[in-house]
């Protein structure tokens, strides 16, 4: 299959910077997959597991959240805030994470400011299990 | 008359001896803090670069929109976000940043962010209306920690605290200069060189729309590189400041200890004339 170059990046680090075949990432929208020869495009990631698939035909799987994806002249960037590859994922802490993003839930009244943030948190900490398997 | 001369001396040599072993070691702890930081610099450099092109792609498209962060609106109160030191002893570093946002600010009120320690302390002494006081520590400041403050900026602005924010902060250029940075992060100035306005890209929300959503992540990212730089600039001002004391406290202890010697001398030869003059006598 033909391969495109992909770069991904965080704040803190480069994660991927090479050609890829395909790549699944969850937009604000659902999943969408990039393969080569795509058309422009650009949107806003949503929180969700990522799937890479390199040149040799391996696929990684990743925990990813926030940020965007732009994909311009053929080449894609996925412009993470957070993106962690399933081998890096430590499982305990983020069992913990959920926990105790769902004790503070059920804490919280809706309206509350900090809502959104916790409901985000408690979806990190899912996703990251999900990804990890 | 010379004894005590001696003993003076000999006192300012111990003193300076001892501030010279503090400067010593500060030197060596910014020295081996500098290694780790320029790695962190190094790492967040492509977010920047590869973020910075995305966001002007999406600006340059929804340039004729009424989009809260893009557009500019008439400027009553400023926001600056001023990333200084945690501690002094670094040469220029701190009043180099102050400096650079008095020149700035000129007549228009406005509020401060501050970032390091440093930072708070002064505009907290200058009476400034500040954001946060929260962030003390600029060194290890997480990616998480950074997307707060975004967040804290963005809230702010899209309530109509401030209408222009601001970022101050040092560019680490190389180990022997540091140059202050002022930039505009909000609204985003549209790029001198007109970006070729791709119109075929398939957005999968309006631009406008997706823009408002990644701001605070693209903020966030900016923000963390920004500290990433000035805590880069910081060790390496202090390093230069330290070696320099360094230097300085030792060729005052070769003079001191020049002197020293010169009054010992004086101090004997006074002795033996005394001698010779009673046993004239």
């Amino acid at each position: 299959m033909a391969a495109y170059h992909l770069q991904i990046v965080t704040p803190d680090r480069m994660v991927f910077d090479g050609q890829a075949e395909r790549l699944i990432v969850r937009t604000v929208n659902g999943d969408v997959c990039i393969l080569a020869r795509h058309i422009d495009y650009a949107a806003p990631l949503g929180i969700g597991v990522a799937r890479v698939t390199d040149e040799k035909g391996d696929t990684r799987v990743a925990a990813c959240s926030g940020g965007m994806l732009s994909v311009s002249k053929g080449e894609a960037r996925l412009i993470a805030t957070t993106f962690e590859w399933a081998d890096e994922i430590d499982a305990e802490r983020a069992a913990h994470a959920q926990q105790a993003a769902e004790e503070k839930l059920r804490a919280m009244q809706k309206d509350d400011v900090d809502y959104a943030l916790a409901e985000a948190k408690l979806k990190r900490a899912l996703i990251r299990q999900l990804a990890k398997g | 008359m010379a004894g005590a001369s001696m003993k003076d001396i000999k006192l300012r040599i111990r003193s300076v001896e001892s501030t010279m072993q503090i400067t010593k070691a500060m030197q060596l702890v910014a020295t081996s803090k500098l290694r780790r930081a320029k790695e962190r610099m190094e790492n967040s450099k492509p977010y920047a670069t590869v973020s910075r092109e995305a966001l002007m792609a999406a600006v340059a498209r929804c340039k004729d929109q009424n989009v809260p962060f893009v557009t500019p609106r008439p400027v009553k109160k400023r926001l600056y976000v001023v990333i200084a030191g945690e501690r002094g002893l670094a040469g220029g570093y701190n009043s180099n940043v102050f400096k650079a946002v008095a020149a700035h600010c000129g007549d228009t009120p406005f509020c401060v962010l501050p970032l390091g320690r440093k930072a708070i302390e002064k505009y907290h002494r200058m009476g400034v209306e500040l954001l946060s006081e929260d962030y003390s520590r600029v060194e290890n400041l997480s990616v998480s920690r950074c997307y707060r403050l975004a967040h804290l900026v963005t809230d702010g602005y899209l309530a109509g605290k401030f209408d222009e924010v601001w970022l101050v902060s040092t560019n680490f250029r190389s180990m022997m200069s540091q140059e202050i940075k002022t930039e505009q992060l909000l609204p985003v100035p549209s790029a001198e060189e007109e970006a070729p306005r791709n119109v075929d890209t398939v957005y999968e929300m309006e631009a406008a729309e997706a823009l408002e959503k990644v701001m605070p992540d693209f903020l966030a990212g900016r923000l963390y590189s920004a500290l990433c730089d000035s805590f880069v600039s910081e060790v390496a001002a202090r390093r230069m400041a330290m070696d320099s004391a360094t230097k300085n406290a030792g060729a005052m202890i070769s003079d001191l200890t020049l002197r020293y010697n010169r009054a010992r001398q004086g101090a004997i030869t006074q002795e033996i004339t005394e001698i010779v003059a009673g046993a004239e006598e």
